[in-house]
């Protein structure tokens, strides 16, 4: 299905800012920088650049806005001529016509200038030439600035059609102004259309979709038409004659039966004799409204008549199958009022009715129908015999449905209550019915809200008596932890060597506290006492020594190592073999390690490779390594001759070796 | 009122929001702030562009100000009395500017005479031979360098044909050949496109003429037949000089004045 959506039409910018996306884009996206110092040719092509650039954005924007907007002999005559009436064709394709050239022109500028640059000698030149090409792409374009003034225009008044689709069920409302079009309209759909009691409130076409039979339909309601020739209609007007013309729809012809709308039944009778030739092969139904003011029953003689001639003609000219002349044109005839809602939905379903048939019938007489009824085929099977086979239902399933016939007494709604107890407005439903509560009994209490000046509601606590529970309970556990705490030795039942132990601890603590205290005190400004007068004698080897023995390690090894820096160097200055003979030296995960010398200078860094990233050990590392430098390399796979290929191929050419050399030539004879 | 046209559709139905012009003045009496702080802030050629805007509008501006305030404006009074201006009892009589139109007859004549050289750039910048062509290097081994290609405009009739290209001294290159020029005519203050028939002059040289170099000063003669000039004896104009005002190699079009 084509869809008409002109929603999507790009932005047309104006000619000023059509030029300034143009230029500053051509700023942002080329480069900047040249010097007179360049080679001539980079100049030039930096320059060239820039042109070519400029033109190809100007096609590309002035592209887009040729192909966004429809052309108006591609598009359905009905959007084409819509189009021509708001728009005037004419204008519309001069616009386009413009850009077009427009386009054209600035390919031809940047080609001469292109041209031209080839020979510039300088970067003054061109420069110039490149200042020339661009300003003239700009003149064309402020040039053409009204027809993009124009075109935005028609973007946006385009945007914000109704999108009609010509193809679809459609019901189109059309007849003398104020006879109650747009009232139809709002009441069958929710098109919202403003309806005032004036003549031409509608002055463009509006859609609505309304639902009938499961399908939808859209219902197009048109501006008024007054009875006169064509020429003089105006733009209004000719909206609803392009929708009459050309969309294939059912047309409701609305008649204003009491004359509120300022016109006669004798002329909007004429109006219909005039715009008669639109109707034909339309399903066409007369629609007498406003039967509020004025009942068709008690209408006047001629006028009936009138009507009656009308509802003929309407039969005739839409009819395609001529059942019955008289029951068509009762059929034809309707009355509704839109005020009080009477015959409107009659008449909108009349409609619908007459446009399936019309469009069934249609399609019936197409070529196109023999294809799908070549096709199609109900089987029935060839009878056996003539045994009766009734389908087979369980006797389960017929009691239940023996059942399920009766009629189940309904459940009483909220609105059975309510009109049995006083209908709306009197009845007001009981909220505490639904309570859940322990007894139903209390459903009716009286709650205070307040009570001695306190709000009810703050006091209560759902589960306050599993609180009291808890509660009741920690203090049990308190009571019982007190007992116990109760008995505490005395000093006096402690032994002496106890009671050593006891001074000794608290002399301890309070060194401790002590300590703890001063070093508050000075709040990390200690000041720092060098060791030698170290007077608490913290800090001595002995006394480290002394205190690793305590614990039960062999202090050697660390005072050996406390003293090296100290202490005159022995023997060797270094050691020819490395480390290794420390049995007690912490064992380094690398196994394979192979030391490196120490007769290597200590200036040059180890290469040696750390193990991790995943991988077990440095070796380990390494061999990844090479192995994924291997894999990056570029292999020689289309055979180009490399290194390795070096040959000569004739070590004695011939033209060398034979025949005579004259002076001078030793590559040629 | 078109269908979707929501806001408006609103407004018809249930007015403008309540704060909406106050909303409106607040936004406008923000905008002159806006402006300067963004005036203010805007760099390179925003910043430029946008003081040149502001400046035609404010200059616009005050036109339109003065204009409303003429009326009540003071003005100096006009007492001059005009030069020729007689009182109202010596007006039937008549006057004879007899010197004046002698006067003017004679610069009239001189004018004439001088006028054939009388050019509108009367002086222009000479321009060196390294300028007017390059070198072109030729022979098998680029030694040969007699070769030259010519850097301007030219014009070349529509009859030559090219020498052999072996022998060829100066190239004139296709891309630099034009055929037309836009020639202004001085009194009409019009301008059109005119078909060039000759290059005249070319005021570096005699060489450069015969070439049918343009550059800027160069006499060139214009088919002027479009214009529908007569001559006093009544006949078709169709060839008429004008002198070239701009330089064709830098703007890639040729401007002329014409010589009437």
């Amino acid at each position: 299905m084509v869809l008409y959506n002109f929603k999507k039409i790009t932005v047309v910018p104006s000619g000023k800012d059509f030029i300034d996306i143009i230029l500053s884009r051509t700023q942002r996206q080329t480069p900047t920088v040249v010097h007179k110092g360049y080679a001539i040719t980079r100049i030039r092509q930096f320059y060239m650049r820039k042109v070519k650039f400029t033109q190809s954005n100007f096609h590309e924007k002035l592209s887009t806005i040729l192909e966004d907007f429809p052309r108006l002999d591609d598009i359905h005559p009905f959007y084409g001529d819509l189009m021509n009436v708001l728009y005037d064709k004419d204008h519309y394709k001069l616009a386009l016509g413009q850009l077009h050239t427009a386009r054209n022109l600035v390919e031809k500028i940047s080609k001469d200038y292109v041209r031209l640059l080839k020979y510039g000698d300088s970067l003054y030149r061109c420069k110039q030439l490149k200042k020339a090409a661009l300003g003239r792409m700009c003149t064309i374009m402020k040039r053409v600035s009204p027809s993009l003034a124009y075109l935005e225009q028609v973007r946006q008044h385009l945007s914000r059609l109704p999108s009609i689709d010509p193809n679809a069920r459609t019901l189109l409302v059309c007849g003398y102004p104020n006879v109650g079009k747009s009232s139809f309209i709002n009441k069958i759909t929710r098109a919202d259309v403003d309806v005032q009691p004036y003549a031409f409130t509608t002055k463009s076409l509006f859609v609505g979709h309304t639902d009938y039979k499961y399908l939808r339909w859209q219902v197009i309601d048109t501006p008024g038409i007054l009875d006169h020739p064509l020429e003089d209609r105006n733009t209004i007007e000719m909206l609803s004659i392009m929708a009459l013309v050309h969309l294939r729809a059912a047309v409701l012809f609305v008649m204003d039966l009491s004359g509120a709308c300022g016109y006669t039944i004798q002329q909007q009778a004429a109006l219909f004799q005039s715009i008669k030739p639109l109707f034909a092969n339309k399903p066409l139904i007369i629609a007498c409204n406003k039967t509020d003011l004025q009942p068709l029953e008690s209408l006047p003689e001629e006028d009936r008549r009138l009507l009656d001639e009308l509802a003929k003609e309407a039969a005739q000219s839409s009819s395609l199958m001529l059942v019955d002349g008289a029951q068509e044109a009762k059929e034809c005839l309707l009355t509704m009022s839109t005020l009080t809602d009477e015959g409107v939905v009659a008449v909108k379903n009349s409609a619908c009715e007459r446009l399936l048939q019309h469009r069934v019938e249609v399609k019936m007489k197409s070529k196109k129908i023999k294809d799908v009824l070549n096709r199609m085929h109900v089987a029935f099977p060839r009878v056996r015999d003539h045994k009766e086979r009734p389908p087979s239902i369980p006797e389960a399933v017929l009691a239940k449905m023996k059942q399920t016939e009766q009629p189940l007494t309904r459940k009483q709604t909220e609105k059975d209550l309510e009109n049995a107890n006083g209908g709306a407005g009197v009845y007001s439903a009981s909220l505490v019915k639904h309570y859940l509560l322990a007894d139903d009994d209390w459903k009716n209490d009286i709650v205070p809200e307040i009570m001695d000046g306190h709000n009810i509601a703050d006091f209560i606590d759902p589960d306050i008596l599993l609180r009291l529970d808890e509660l009741e309970r920690e203090e049990e556990e308190r009571e019982a932890a007190a007992e116990g705490e109760d008995e505490e030795m005395d000093e006096d039942e402690l032994g002496p060597e106890e009671m050593e132990a006891l001074t000794a601890i608290r002399k301890k603590k309070k060194l401790l506290l002590e300590e703890h205290r001063r070093k508050k005190r000075a709040a990390d400004n200690n000041p720092v006492v060098p060791r030698k007068f170290d007077k608490d004698q913290q800090f001595t080897a002995g006394r480290m020594g002394r205190h690793l023995a305590s614990l039960g390690l062999d202090p050697s090894r660390a005072l050996e190592r406390a003293r090296s820096r100290s202490a005159s160097r022995r023997g060797r200055k270094r050691d020819r073999s490395a480390a290794g003979e420390d049995g007690d030296a912490m064992d380094i995960d690398q196994p394979n390690k192979r030391f490196r010398s120490t007769s290597r200078s200590k200036s040059r860094a180890p290469s040696e490779t750390r193990p991790g990233e995943g991988y077990k050990d440095s070796a380990q590392k390494v061999k990844a390594m090479k192995i994924g430098k291997k894999a990056v390399r570029k292999r020689n796979k289309q055979a180009r001759k490399g290194e390795a290929d070096r040959t000569i191929v004739n070590l004695k050419p011939k033209h060398l070796f034979s025949g005579k050399r004259s002076s001078g030539k030793t590559d040629r004879r | 009122m078109p269908q979707g046209d929501h806001i408006e559709l609103h407004r018809k139905r249930y007015g403008y929001r309540p704060d909406y012009f106050e909303r409106k003045r607040k936004k406008d009496a923000r905008e002159v702030h806006k402006r300067a702080a963004f005036a203010q802030k805007a760099l390179g050629i925003k910043g430029k562009m946008f003081a040149k805007k502001r400046y035609q509008e404010k200059a616009t501006m005050k036109k339109t100000l003065a204009m409303h305030s003429e009326r009540s404006n003071r003005h100096k009074a006009d007492d001059q009395v005009q030069e020729g201006a007689v009182p109202a009892y010596l007006l039937d009589r008549e006057q004879t500017a007899r010197a004046k139109v002698l006067s003017n007859t004679i610069k009239q004549k001189r004018k004439e005479k001088a006028g054939k050289w009388d050019v509108p750039l009367p002086k222009v910048r000479p321009i060196a031979e390294d300028e007017m062509f390059r070198v072109i290097k030729s022979g098998k081994r680029k030694t040969k360098q007699w070769k030259r290609l010519v850097t301007k405009v030219t014009f070349v009739g529509p009859g030559f044909t090219r020498k052999p290209p072996k022998y060829e001294r100066f190239i004139r290159p296709m891309a630099l050949r034009f055929t037309k020029a836009h020639v202004t005519h001085p009194e009409l203050k019009c301008t059109f496109n005119l078909e060039i028939i000759g290059v005249k002059k070319n005021p570096n040289g005699p060489m450069y003429t015969s070439m049918g170099v343009i550059t800027r000063g160069s006499i060139i003669e214009v088919n002027v037949s479009e214009l529908g000039l007569v001559t006093p004896a009544g006949k078709v104009v169709w060839g008429k000089y004008a002198q070239v005002t701009n330089n064709p190699e830098n703007d890639g079009c040729i401007n002329a004045v014409l010589l009437v």
